[in-house]
């Protein structure tokens, strides 16, 4: 087993972590006010290879995997947790379309996405449920030459900031009853709804998406008529759990670095609280859980890499990393005593981002429900 | 406007320093430990030499007077769009002062052949000399301006060079060959891009030896230094905190001639 | 001890003498008493013959004067060619230079052409007993200083910081000035100069300004807070704060130093009526030099301090700001350059 980041993986950490100090804390009093995204860090991101990092070359990608990818969003959520949020979704869209497009799609819908002209959108949740996706309300009928779509989509990511969307609606009951369809804002019926207002990760636009008899054309059905669930799990699954992990990856590391910076500065009864052994160990348990965190998210990108299945390990990754999040953003408040509490200190921030990443992107009572099944699959009774 | 040639230098990470020691016999700094980065200057004159790179296809060489393991840090100044590094490496070449160190670059240079304008860090963060760009020029006997914080193409030929001087600026126009050194209002270097991490894995880095540039031994390292270190002295960064004391006007006195000597006066 | 002869580059530009190569001929002088030596002040420029007698009233024996049209304004590759010329001609030990913009280009330049060392920064000069130079330069951020020789090669050259040597107080003495011949053609050689453009200096933003005068509790009321501001003005610095003074509106928000503010690093802090907690201390104690002002002896800011003065700021800043206007270049009224 190798543990170690090969150079050009330490080299992209490098690379976005200066990107991320120097372009992205000027936006931040606008994000935390507005809810907005900056749109405008798109290009910049587009140059890097932040945006097309997992879409192949020939759509204008940069074609690399998903390791290289948590490294990049997690240093983008060292930052600013709302940026990866925003990006992870974006990846999602592009690894259906990738998935699941057929050669035509993919030309039209990967390279726009790859380059940040728009950003992408894969819309499961509704009103109903998130977790209950097979419970789904929104309806897709085949009319003549058309698919006449109905229903709403609550809690989409950057549904504002996109030019189209990965929908998935019912056709037919039951599991193999779903479809997934790529409508675009401008096609008759679409339109963009309420926007949340979340008490974190602010600056990842977070909306509805509404279809009033909304006609797309016939091809715009993505991947197999009934097969849906699967472009929902899969993309879910890959995609959107080591998105979100990532995700508080990066919070995580904030948490321990505020912590640790402030323990090492405030002096209280003579000496720096870092030398109390209570808030010590504090930092020694946020240290550990960045490490086995880092280890989880990396283990189950890698494995993606290397095209083993790894669903559980995604599972774990998202679950596990989203509850160290709170859990390590909570001890970083309390190491600031009173200061934590503030607006104008950062760390009140790492703990409401913390917090908005649990739920999103699978909730994690779901991710255990993975995990439960793979610990008792050897002991499951034989019929 | 063909090939542009930029020196670089790796320097020991400034956010290291505070772990620096000393070996008290031979008074030299122990590096092993301290990592080593770009001297950030010199980013800005790799960024200049993209420019030029991108207005006429020129080519971009770094080249770098380098123990051997100072390739990693080249491959990351590659990452930036660089077309290929030379790193001059010999042991021949330890404890060469500025001058001896101008003398291997130049003749580096004069390896790698043709160029039409050498690219430099206004100065470093180690040894923040600032000497070696102006030696460099004269050993290859072309002119040199320091302090450059922004440069314009006239022709193609013909370059508006304005330098910076303590109450404003001077405005010059030059023509190639020529070596030019920049300040960090020059520009702002380009992010190292994923494509370009990849693009420069398969980038050259030519190690040369004093076999291949073929320099006089007397002429480098040690040798080849007309400054010698004679003593080496550690000074941690401690707050003295020298209390004035006197009538006000005496305090003031010497208050005003310790702001003279810091230089703000 | 051999006698050494010292040559000191003048700098002047437009006619306007640089203080530094002043500052170098006392240290020149100096240094020339120690070994019986001479002096020589190399002056380059056109019409600029006039202030030879300045030098020799500041230190020089004698004056190498090259004045030329060519000569006006500086150009890299004349001066070199000149300077080159004269010290093969007259052969000094030692020649220093101001560590100025001219001089870091200029100093190196001529080094390499007479295949001799050169030492920069240097913070202090000294002979040995052979009369040889010792030159001691700061390295890695300060944190290290080094003793350079140049044993076997000549001129040693050296550069300095301005304001680290002291101009002598000009006195009767006697000296000669030699009138150096210049090749009409040098106006040939290296890039055209098209415009030398002074600035007025900027509003200067508190994290990029190499001095910062900050206030705290201490100030007392917004009126105190003006001479702060000339102090600043003065020194061409900005302005800052703790949150105290800021709380109670005599400054605005964006002037706050500390854990919730900015962190400035500037070459010479200045803290003046602030106690010295440490919220404010981690926005400045990477600050080259520290001066604390304050009237409790026991406030924890000196801790911190290079300089400590106790006492009332009302009492010490007015006439300090009368010794530093005495210390400024001639004609100038602050400290203002444009920062590096």
């Amino acid at each position: 087993m190798d543990f170690l980041l090969s150079q050009r993986e330490e080299l992209l950490r490098k690379s976005v972590r200066e990107f991320a100090e120097a372009e992205i804390p000027p936006k931040i009093e606008a994000m935390e006010k507005t809810g907005e995204f900056p749109t405008e860090l798109l290009e910049p991101m587009a140059r890097l290879g932040i945006t097309g990092i997992i879409a192949p070359l020939e759509y204008g990608g940069v074609g690399l995997g998903y390791l290289a990818r948590t490294i990049a969003l997690e240093e983008l959520g060292r930052v600013c947790a709302a940026i990866p949020m925003g990006m992870q979704v974006h990846h999602m869209a592009i690894a259906a379309l990738n998935d699941f497009g057929t050669d035509e799609q993919k030309q039209k819908y990967i390279p726009p996405l790859a380059k940040g002209d728009t950003m992408g959108v894969v819309a499961v949740t509704e009103p109903s449920g998130g977790s209950d996706v097979v419970g789904m309300q929104a309806t897709a009928e085949l009319k003549e030459d058309k698919w006449i779509l109905n229903g709403r989509k609550c809690f989409i990511t950057n549904s504002h900031t996109s030019d189209f969307w990965i929908v998935i609606a019912k056709t037919a009951e039951g599991a193999k009853g779903l479809s997934a369809f790529i409508v675009e804002k401008n096609h008759p019926g679409a339109k963009t709804g309420r926007v949340e207002h979340k008490i974190g990760l602010r600056g990842a636009n977070t909306g509805e998406l509404v279809f009033d008899n909304c006609e797309i054309p016939k091809e715009n059905i993505l991947g197999q008529e009934g097969g849906g669930l699967a472009v929902a799990l899969k993309t879910v699954s890959e995609s959107g759990r080591t998105g979100m992990a990532a995700t508080a990856l990066g919070i995580i590391n904030a948490c321990l670095e505020e912590a640790a910076r402030f323990a090492s500065e405030r002096v209280l009864y003579g000496k720096p609280i870092s030398s109390l052994q209570a808030i010590s160990f504090y930092l020694a348990e946020i240290y550990t859980e960045l490490d086995i965190c880092r280890l989880l998210c990396y283990r189950a990108s890698w494995m993606k890499d290397q095209n083993m299945r790894c669903d559980t390990e995604n599972a774990m990754a998202k679950s596990y990393t989203c509850d160290a999040a709170v859990r390590c953003a909570r001890k970083a408040v309390e190491i600031h005593g009173a200061y934590g509490i503030l607006q104008e200190y950062k760390v009140q921030r790492l703990l409401r981002d913390a917090m908005v990443t649990v739920p999103a992107g699978g909730t994690g009572e779901i991710g255990k429900v993975v995990l439960a099944r793979a610990a008792l699959a050897p002991y499951r009774k034989k019929k | 406007m063909k090939r542009m040639i930029v020196c670089v230098k790796p320097v020991p990470d400034p956010n290291a320093w505070d772990r620096l020691q000393m070996d008290p016999v031979s008074k030299t700094l122990i590096r092993e430990g301290i990592p080593s980065v770009i001297n950030p200057l010199d980013k800005h004159a790799v960024e200049a030499a993209l420019k030029m790179k991108d207005l006429f296809g020129a080519e971009v060489i770094l080249l770098s007077m380098a123990p051997v393991d100072a390739q990693p840090v080249l491959r990351e100044v590659l990452a930036m769009g660089a077309d290929r590094a030379v790193l001059l490496s010999d042991k021949a070449f330890a404890g060469s002062d500025t001058l001896a160190t101008a003398r291997i670059l130049a003749q580096g240079i004069r390896n790698i052949g043709e160029f039409d304008l050498i690219f430099c860090g206004n100065f470093t963060l180690d040894g923040s000399t600032a000497q070696v760009p102006s030696q460099v020029a004269e050993f290859l006997d072309i002119p040199n301006v320091m302090h450059v914080c922004d440069m314009d193409i006239l022709k193609t030929e013909s370059l508006l060079l304005t330098q910076k001087i303590e109450q404003g600026t001077v405005k010059l126009e030059a023509e190639p060959p020529l070596l030019l050194s920049f300040t960090k209002e020059a520009n702002k270097p380009r992010y190292i891009s994923f494509m370009e991490i990849l693009a420069a894995e398969k980038r050259e880095i030519h190690i040369w030896d004093n076999a291949i540039l073929n320099i006089d031994e007397t002429l480098i390292g040690l040798k080849g230094s007309p400054t010698q270190m004679a003593d080496l002295l550690l000074q941690p960064k401690q707050r003295k905190g020298i209390r004035l004391t006197g009538n006000p006007e005496e305090i003031a006195r010497e208050l005003a001639d310790k702001i003279h000597q810091l230089g703000i006066i | 001890m051999k006698t050494q002869h010292i040559g000191v580059f003048i700098e002047q530009r437009g006619g306007i003498l640089h203080d530094v190569g002043l500052e170098l001929l006392g240290k020149a002088r100096e240094l020339a008493e120690v070994s019986k030596g001479t002096v020589s002040a190399f002056l380059l420029g056109r019409d600029i013959s006039a202030r030879s007698d300045d030098l020799i009233a500041q230190g020089a024996d004698t004056v190498l004067l090259a004045d030329s049209p060519v000569l006006e304004p500086y150009r890299l590759l004349p001066y070199t060619s000149v300077l080159a010329q004269a010290c093969e001609t007259y052969d000094p030990d030692i020649l220093l230079f101001g560590a100025t913009r001219m001089g870091v280009e200029l100093a190196p330049r001529l080094a390499a052409r007479l295949k001799t060392g050169l030492s920069a920064h240097c913070m202090d000069l000294r002979l040995d007993t052979e009369g040889k130079l010792l030159q001691m330069v700061p390295g890695w951020g300060g944190g290290v200083v080094a003793t350079i020789r140049c044993p076997d090669h000549r001129p040693q050259m050296a550069t300095v910081m301005p304001g680290v040597m002291k101009k002598l107080v000009p006195t009767e003495r006697s000296g000669e000035c030699i009138h150096l011949s210049v090749r009409e053609d040098l106006h040939r050689f290296g890039p055209k100069v098209l415009e030398v453009h002074i600035e007025e200096p900027k509003e200067m933003p508190l994290e990029k300004a190499d001095v910062v005068v900050a206030g705290g509790w201490g100030i007392g009321n917004p009126e105190g807070w003006a001479i702060l501001e000339d102090l600043a003005a003065l020194l061409c610095g900005a302005v800052g704060a703790t949150r105290p003074p800021v709380d109670e509106g005599w400054v605005p928000e964006s002037r706050m130093i500390g854990q919730s503010g900015k962190t400035v690093k500037p070459r010479l802090y200045m803290g003046i009526g602030i106690s010295g907690m440490s919220h404010h201390v981690v926005g400045m104690d990477e600050s080259d030099c520290i001066v604390a002002v304050n009237t409790n002896p026991n406030a924890a800011i000196f801790e911190v301090s290079d300089v400590a003065v106790v006492g009332d700021y009302r009492e010490i800043l007015p006439p300090l700001l009368k010794e530093i206007r005495t210390r400024l270049p001639k004609g100038r009224t602050d400290t203002c350059e444009p920062p590096q």
